[in-house]
């Protein structure tokens, strides 16, 4: 039954020690994922939210529970092929974009590219393609400070997909967005999704979150509190 | 990663930081200038001595002397006659052997009349390469012609600049000697004209005591000697020779190889190499040291040389010959284990030399660390992303080992061509004073081949190793941490 599950976490904690305080930044968290789900998370800051994204990408380790991929714990996993695991499985959307900032739009995109066996040739035409598809068409050669927060935004978007991952960890990925630019991102997703991509994303916007993520959890202080259901 | 990707971000790095990187890449230029002009003196020394061994020869050359210092005669009897060079001449390994055998004559050229030192030469000895370096003409054609060769160094004692114009010129060559005949010739003249007297004034009975007979005689004998030096040194006879010019020697610096500014075939200078001594009174002392002095005109086979010169054979190792010769009882000199030694030597001057450069080069290495430890903080967001789009610890490390590895490939490249350029203005400067002192100019430089690929690969290495400990730091970057927006 359990073997169902794409991906797995199994009561899932990492703390955080700053001098005698520690901060139980997640606090046993239990989550499953088929290959093909949407899963939206919402919370308050400070939840645990990026956290949780990063233990799931294999940025992280934990204090201690597991992430379980396939079966395989990631934390049996030696660094090396956790690398392997980030640069042909994942993306990942970042709340703050982590653009390179001397590196050109096309050229953050391409970067995406090195690290899963992707010719030089087909990286460039890969990176156009999904520059375009964002409507970043004639903004390929700006570097990040010459772009506005919405276009940082979507050049970030574009790294993370462009690479057809398995599974895409968004955190905010529409924070600063306006409207419409926010529901056409959020149907580009909802596109991906349809395509098989699983989607685990942190939002704000619950009644967004309801419409298109199969599913919507809860996060309070570390732990999930409420969700599961699928919507 | 590929590696030319790899190499496609880090140089992208060093562009973007252009100040940074000039600064780096100066350090190590530098270093590697100083270290190949440096060695390039060394290498152009090494390579100018063996071209001067090269050009006369000297590598197949051997010097053969009597045991006993400043003596013809050693000390175990061993003499450098010519049955002893017949027996050099006939070792494996030896082409040739022959001595070194000079004379003082007066040479007359035209106008001009000067005392110079001749020497006399076989026709083999005239084809090794010590004196086949020809200025103009040719050799003599054999051993009993009439010719001559002379050297550049007789031409300016005349006073003559175009060496071309005295080919084929008649030249005089004199010598006044004193034979024993002369010495001789006064004893009995003496003897005659005091031989009455004499007769006269003996007191018949005391000849019966022996005290004033040996008074007698020594004061005799005495008077006798007295009239054969007198005949010996006064009443010389002229001998000469009419030689025409074949050839002008181009002067170089021989070493211990003595080369006469006039040289004449053997069979020609054989009169004047044995019939007689001249006027300079060691040589009368030498020839009766070597027995020379009864010798009849012509007849060398009593005579020693001070030194006999042999023309080796590449191909047989010159320890083997020298053992052989020295087993004859004689001393060698090989010039081949001279430079074997004087290219030890080289190795502790070029080390000494590429210290210098290896300092340099470390202080160039530790200014690479400081830069790739500085790009590192700064760049601290930059690995992170690239770990999380799937770079492992060695994409990390390597791209900026390559980093570092550009910076020291450019630096040495750019500090090998300086080197260079250094080197050619060194060597203009040094040129231009060896003109103006009047010495024949050298070239004391050399950028051979493995000079360039040591300084590449020592500066590329040097500066791999200054990156390790950058790109080790690098690779261990959090991603977490860094990626954490500020
Ligand atoms: N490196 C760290 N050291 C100490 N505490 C940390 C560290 N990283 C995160 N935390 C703490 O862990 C908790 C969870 O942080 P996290 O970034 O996961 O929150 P979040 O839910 O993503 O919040 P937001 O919506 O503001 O992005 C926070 O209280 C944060 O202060
Ligand atoms: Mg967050």
């Amino acid at each position: 039954m359990a073997d169902d599950f794409w991906m797995k976490t199994n009561n899932l904690r990492r703390y955080y020690r700053r001098g005698q305080y520690e901060v139980k930044a997640l606090d046993g968290v239990n989550l499953e994922l088929r290959r093909g789900d949407f899963l939206g998370i919402v919370g308050a800051s400070g939840s645990g939210k990026s956290t949780l994204l990063n233990l799931m990408a294999g940025l992280d380790t934990p204090t201690s529970g597991t992430v379980e991929l396939e079966g395989r714990q990631l934390s049996t996993m030696s660094r090396q092929e956790l690398a392997r695991y980030r640069g042909h499985k994942v993306g990942i959307i970042f709340q703050s974009f982590n653009l390179i900032s001397h590196y050109s739009a096309l050229q953050n995109v391409e970067t995406a590219l090195y690290f899963n066996d992707t010719s030089r040739r087909e990286r460039k035409e890969m990176a156009l393609m999904v520059l375009e598809k964002l409507g970043l068409a004639d903004r390929m050669t700006h570097r990040p400070a010459d772009l506005s927060g919405g276009e940082q935004q979507r050049v970030a978007i574009a790294r993370a997909i462009v690479k057809n991952p398995e599974i895409l960890f968004a955190d905010e990925p529409t924070g600063n967005l306006d409207n419409e630019n926010t529901l056409q991102i959020t149907k580009l997703l909802a596109e991906l999704n349809q395509g098989g991509l699983t989607i685990v994303m942190v939002t704000h916007n619950l009644e967004m979150a309801r419409e298109y993520a199969h599913s919507v959890v809860r996060m309070h202080y570390g732990r999930v509190v409420e969700g599961g259901e699928r919507g | 990663m590929t590696f030319r990707d790899l190499v496609a971000v880090s140089l992208g790095n060093l562009m973007r930081m252009k100040l940074r990187t000039f600064l780096t890449v100066s350090g190590v230029l530098i270093a590697i200038a100083a270290f190949v002009s440096m060695l390039s003196f060394g290498a152009g020394n090494q390579a100018y001595i063996s071209k001067q061994f090269d050009e006369l020869g000297l590598f197949n050359t051997m010097q053969v002397y009597p045991k006993a210092k400043n003596d013809s005669v050693a000390a175990d009897g061993k003499a450098l006659d010519n049955s002893a060079i017949e027996r050099l001449s006939r070792l494996p390994g030896v082409n040739l052997a022959y001595p070194y055998d000079a004379f003082s004559v007066s040479a007359q050229m035209g106008d001009s009349t000067i005392s110079a030192k001749a020497q006399a030469l076989p026709t083999g000895a005239i084809k090794t390469k010590l004196f086949s370096q020809l200025q103009s003409g040719t050799p003599f054609s054999g051993d009993s012609t009439r010719q001559a060769m002379l050297t550049e160094s007789f031409l300016k004692k005349i006073g003559v600049t175009d060496s071309d114009s005295i080919i084929g010129k008649t030249i005089i060559i004199s010598m006044k000697i004193s034979t024993i005949d002369s010495g001789f010739g006064y004893v009995l003249k003496g003897l005659r004209e005091q031989g009455a007297d004499l007769i006269e004034k003996i007191e018949f009975d005391s000849l019966l005591h022996a005290n004033y007979r040996n008074r007698l005689i020594r004061s005799e004998a005495n008077s006798v000697a007295k009239q054969f030096m007198n005949g010996f040194l006064n009443a010389r006879e002229t001998i000469s020779d009419t030689l025409k010019v074949c050839g002008i020697l181009q002067q170089k610096r021989m070493g211990r190889i003595k080369i006469e500014s006039i040289i004449v075939p053997a069979k020609t200078a054989l009169r004047f190499s044995t019939t007689g001594i001249s006027g300079d009174p060691t040589q009368l002392f030498e020839a009766m040291n070597s027995g020379t002095l009864f010798a009849e005109p012509g007849d060398t086979d009593g005579r020693n040389f001070p030194e006999v010169t042999l023309d080796l054979d590449p191909r047989v190792p010159y320890k083997q010959i020298k053992d052989s010769v020295e087993a004859f009882g004689f001393k060698a000199f090989s010039f081949a284990e001279q430079f074997d030694e004087i290219r030890k030597m080289f190795i502790y001057f070029d080390m000494a030399l590429a210290m210098i450069g290896l300092i340099a080069l470390t202080t160039a290495s530790l200014g690479i660390v400081n830069t790739m430890v500085m790009s590192i903080l700064e760049r601290k967001r930059e690995i992170g992303v690239l770990k999380s789009l799937g770079a492992d610890d060695n994409d990390i490390r390597f791209l900026f080992l390559v980093e570092s590895g550009v910076i020291g490939s450019i630096g040495a490249v750019a500090g090998i061509f300086l080197g260079w350029l250094i080197s050619r203005a060194a060597s203009g400067v040094a040129q231009y004073y060896m003109t103006r002192q009047g010495l024949p100019t050298a070239e004391l430089f050399a950028l051979p081949p493995w000079l360039i690929l040591i300084a590449l690969a020592i500066g590329i290495v040097v500066s791999v190793l200054a990156g390790l400990y950058p790109a080790t730091r690098a690779a261990h970057v959090d991603p977490v941490e860094a990626l954490r927006g500020e």
